[in-house]
């Protein structure tokens, strides 16, 4: 069911007008996606089109402290990355974009509409799905395009705000039933159907983690017939796992479910060992555990532990031979000193998202685009990153492959990496375009 | 003057009659200053843009103001502090949600009775088991009761979580008086229905505590043992002041709902909200009656606004309310007069002046000093 990884030599062999013509063949499009080494000589006929000298006013909200800040500070970097590299490269048509950071908090509705007074042209964020819930209609109502990293929750754009109702939100992250059916699949890739009998969850107790769970259960159930024997949802934020460790201990499931990230996820790891949970069960599963990446430690990744990285995995293709993504992490390192996670994807390609659709939309406008031009342009608009090739949806939901490997150590980082990593399309951890997912799960 | 002229002598000052109230009289500074108010009032959304102000921000704080003026009957009567008026704000708000969401009612009005209910009822039930508790048991149990509601509404799909509920039905705004309105029409019906409520709800707070039943509250929270002694029912007398107080934050909450049109656990319920609601009243002052709604605007404005400005914006609003906590002991409201006074003096004898400079100085020479000293022995130790 993976994706067969790119041959050296054909991503060697691809000459410069391929990759220009298959990014997009725009400056800005080339850079974000991380060759701009191709631009060299390039003319470009954009500089002909019609477009106000000011910067673009942007803005991004994400969380900036407290715990979640593990995820919102990741994102930040990515959106200041993706923004200095449209700036290094003169911008959007030219235009340069300023983006103001804040904190998301509990008023991203009112975070947006501030942005909008403030004459934003474009909003990025938030991270928390309620918060992006709040903020659809009104985004809708004020006319100005929000680009979401994150607020993965799938009824957003599923059931709440179909594509007729919704003109002006977009969302750049996978969607929760990727990751978590990408769970469900990986543990079966690994351990194979046959040999998984029963599964347990331990998940946060909120709305993404009881709606993950749905997912990862409706998803194994159909795939393999095993049974639940647990699911625990502790607190976010708790300072204790053992009792839901000590039923994960007594029941021996084959497979453990966890969508705990953060905090809660070292925690899990950490009393996990100290209570032997790993001897215990043959395969846990986590979809966001490597978005704790750079607070692991060595002793916390040993054990039968995959872990999914949403759209994003920093050495997947091998940064030996992929240079957009040795250059991305490199400029990561030096520029913030962290191991670049999917949260970082996720600020990085709504921002590119966002860029390379006015780019595209300037083009045959030869004039800067208004708002409902430019989200026509951004539906069903396809782009590059360093992590790939994204299409964002006619429902507004852009869709990316999905990675999942083992949770190992690397010497050389000081930082947890994931090895044998799975690749996995999104046709085949989606449903298809009008599809309800727990229906689509339904019918396989 | 006339029988129905609204001006009376009074200790040979006019004083100006407030209709509905019974008795309130404002001199005429004070009427001055309420006058300035209900013009700033029914003017917001017209002047709150051209003073650079978010009119909806603005709103949001006079709702939980009035939450806040609601808690205020129990903290400046009966002397009780409540950790969990949050609880009345949260049910109001989510009794529109629900029955928005569930049950698909659009009509505005209805909705906002049955925040009121909701909310009341919660109220009355809560009073009833914590009104015969003091200090910090009241506080502890009412915090419990709010914890305890927050935790449901956040693990319940019902609810739907954390996500919380739009006040959406089909996608459409809510009707207001049976009509459905444009996007600024609804914000303007509703603000001004509110305004209306509340000044309504204000005059209603203002007669209940210059009532029998409200100086029974004030002997209450004197003393507990001499008001039954003289024949109050204090226990039934503080549920019903609970109940009435939670009456406030439900409406207030359920307005929140319609003008948010989405509810969500954390910014209604949790129990830091209620902190808040608790501080807004302290913070605008908790002996007058306005305070808190003043309390409840400057509170909301900074918590939305100062991130925009500042990255770590916690520090700010730190130092501004410290600096309010510092000097303005009675809050903003209750400062007043002393500040007015203070600045007559000043005005009648501007050598005051020198002396306050002096203060000043002299107040500054001292925590030099001491800061010095301090230093000192953390460097050297005492010697």
């Amino acid at each position: 069911m993976t994706t067969e990884r790119t041959d050296d030599s054909m991503a060697g062999g691809m000459d410069r007008r391929t990759i220009l013509k298959a990014v997009g063949g725009s400056a800005i499009a080339v850079a974000l996606a991380g060759c701009t080494e191709l631009l060299e000589d390039e003319d470009d006929a954009i500089e002909d089109a019609e477009v106000p000298d000011e910067p673009i006013e942007a803005g991004l909200q994400t969380f900036l402290e407290g715990a979640p800040a593990v995820l919102g500070v990741q994102a930040q970097y990515g959106a200041e990355t993706a923004v200095r590299r449209i700036n290094d490269n003169d911008g959007i048509a030219g235009r340069q974009i300023d983006l103001d950071v804040i904190e998301e908090g509990e008023e991203a509705l009112e975070n947006y509409q501030q942005f909008v007074n403030d004459g934003k042209e474009v909003t990025f964020g938030p991270i928390s799905s309620g918060n992006h819930e709040a903020m659809v209609p009104e985004i809708n109502a004020q006319g100005v395009i929000n680009v979401a990293t994150d607020g993965t929750v799938t009824t957003l754009y599923e059931e709440d705000h179909p594509p007729d109702e919704n003109t002006y939100s977009f969302r750049f992250q996978n969607h929760d039933v990727m990751e978590a059916l990408a769970a469900a699949v990986e543990a079966v890739e690994v351990l194979g159907a046959d040999e998984i009998d029963t599964y347990a969850g331990i998940n946060p107790g909120y709305a993404f983690g009881f709606d993950e769970h749905d997912v990862f259960s409706a998803g194994i159930e159909q795939l393999t017939g095993a049974e639940e024997v647990y699911d625990g949802f502790p607190d976010l934020g708790t300072d204790d796992m053992s009792t839901h460790i000590e039923a994960v201990n007594s029941e021996e499931p084959d497979v453990l479910f966890s969508s705990c990230w953060g905090g809660d996820a070292t925690l899990l790891l950490e009393q996990g060992h100290g209570a032997g949970m790993f001897d215990n069960i043959e395969l846990m599963v986590g979809p966001v555990l490597y978005g704790s990446a750079n607070d692991l430690s060595e002793g916390l990744v040993d054990g039968p532990i995959r872990s999914g990285s949403r759209n994003f995995y920093w050495d997947e293709p091998d940064t030996d031979r992929w240079s957009p993504a040795a250059a991305l992490f490199e400029e990561v390192q030096d520029e913030y000193g962290v191991v670049p996670t999917a949260h970082f994807m996720s600020g990085y390609g709504a921002v590119t998202a966002w860029a390379t659709a006015a780019e595209k939309a300037v083009r045959p406008l030869g004039r800067w685009p208004e708002q409902d031009e430019l989200a026509e342009v951004l539906t069903g608009h396809g782009f590059h990153t360093p992590a790939g090739y994204h299409t964002m949806a006619n429902d507004h939901q852009c869709y990316s492959n999905a990675h999942f490997g083992e949770l190992g150590w690397s010497d050389d980082l000081d930082a947890a990496v994931i090895e044998n990593v799975n690749v996995y399309a999104p046709e085949e951890v989606s449903p298809p375009q009008g599809e309800v997912s727990l229906e689509w799960i339904g019918g396989w | 003057m006339s029988r129905f002229s609204p001006l009376e002598e009074r200790d040979g000052k006019t004083v100006v009659r407030v209709p509905f109230t019974r008795g309130l009289t404002l001199t005429s500074g004070q009427t001055a200053l309420a006058l300035v108010g209900l013009v700033v009032l029914f003017g917001l959304p017209f002047l709150a843009g051209l003073v650079g102000l978010s009119w909806g921000r603005l709103f949001r704080g006079l709702l939980f103001g009035m939450a806040a003026v609601g808690l205020n009957l129990l903290l400046r009567h009966t002397e009780l502090v409540s950790f969990g008026h949050a609880a009345f704000f949260g049910g109001g708000a989510y009794a529109v949600a629900v029955m928005a969401a569930h049950l698909e009612v659009s009509e505005g009005i209805l909705l906002l009775l049955s925040a009121v209910i909701v909310g009341t009822l919660l109220a009355a039930v809560i009073g009833y088991f914590v009104a015969g508790y003091v200090d910090i048991y009241f506080a502890l149990l009412t915090l419990a009761f709010n914890a305890v509601i927050f935790a449901t509404v956040f693990r319940s799909a019902f609810f739907n979580y954390n996500d919380g509920l739009a006040v959406r039905v089909g996608g459409d705004n809510p009707t207001l008086f049976g009509l459905a309105w444009t996007d600024l029409g609804y914000d303007l019906v509703l603000y001004y229905t509110t305004i209306v409520l509340m000044i309504v709800m204000l005059v209603l707070m203002w007669r209940l505590i210059n009532s029998p039943f409200g100086r029974a509250l004030d002997a209450i929270g004197q003393d507990r043992t001499r008001a039954r002694f003289i024949g109050i029912p204090v226990e039934r007398y503080v549920w019903y002041s609970f109940t009435i107080s939670g009456l406030y934050g439900a409406f207030a909450g359920g307005v929140y709902a319609l003008q948010r049109l989405h509810v969500q656990p954390e910014p209604t319920l949790y129990v830091f909200v209620s902190g808040e609601i608790l501080f807004m009243a302290i913070l605008g002052g908790f002996t007058t009656l306005v305070g808190p709604l003043i309390g409840g605007v400057l509170l909301v404005y900074l918590l939305e606004a100062t991130r925009f400005s500042f990255y770590y914006y916690h520090a700010p609003i730190g130092i501004i309310l410290l600096a309010i906590v510092l000097f303005m002991p009675k809050g903003i409201m209750g400062s007043l007069p002393d500040f007015f006074a203070g600045l007559r003096r000043r005005v009648a004898d501007p050598g005051r002046l020198g002396d306050d400079v002096r203060s000043i100085r002299s107040m500054v020479r001292q925590s030099l000093t001491r800061a010095t000293t301090t230093v000192r022995i953390l460097v050297f130790g005492v010697k």
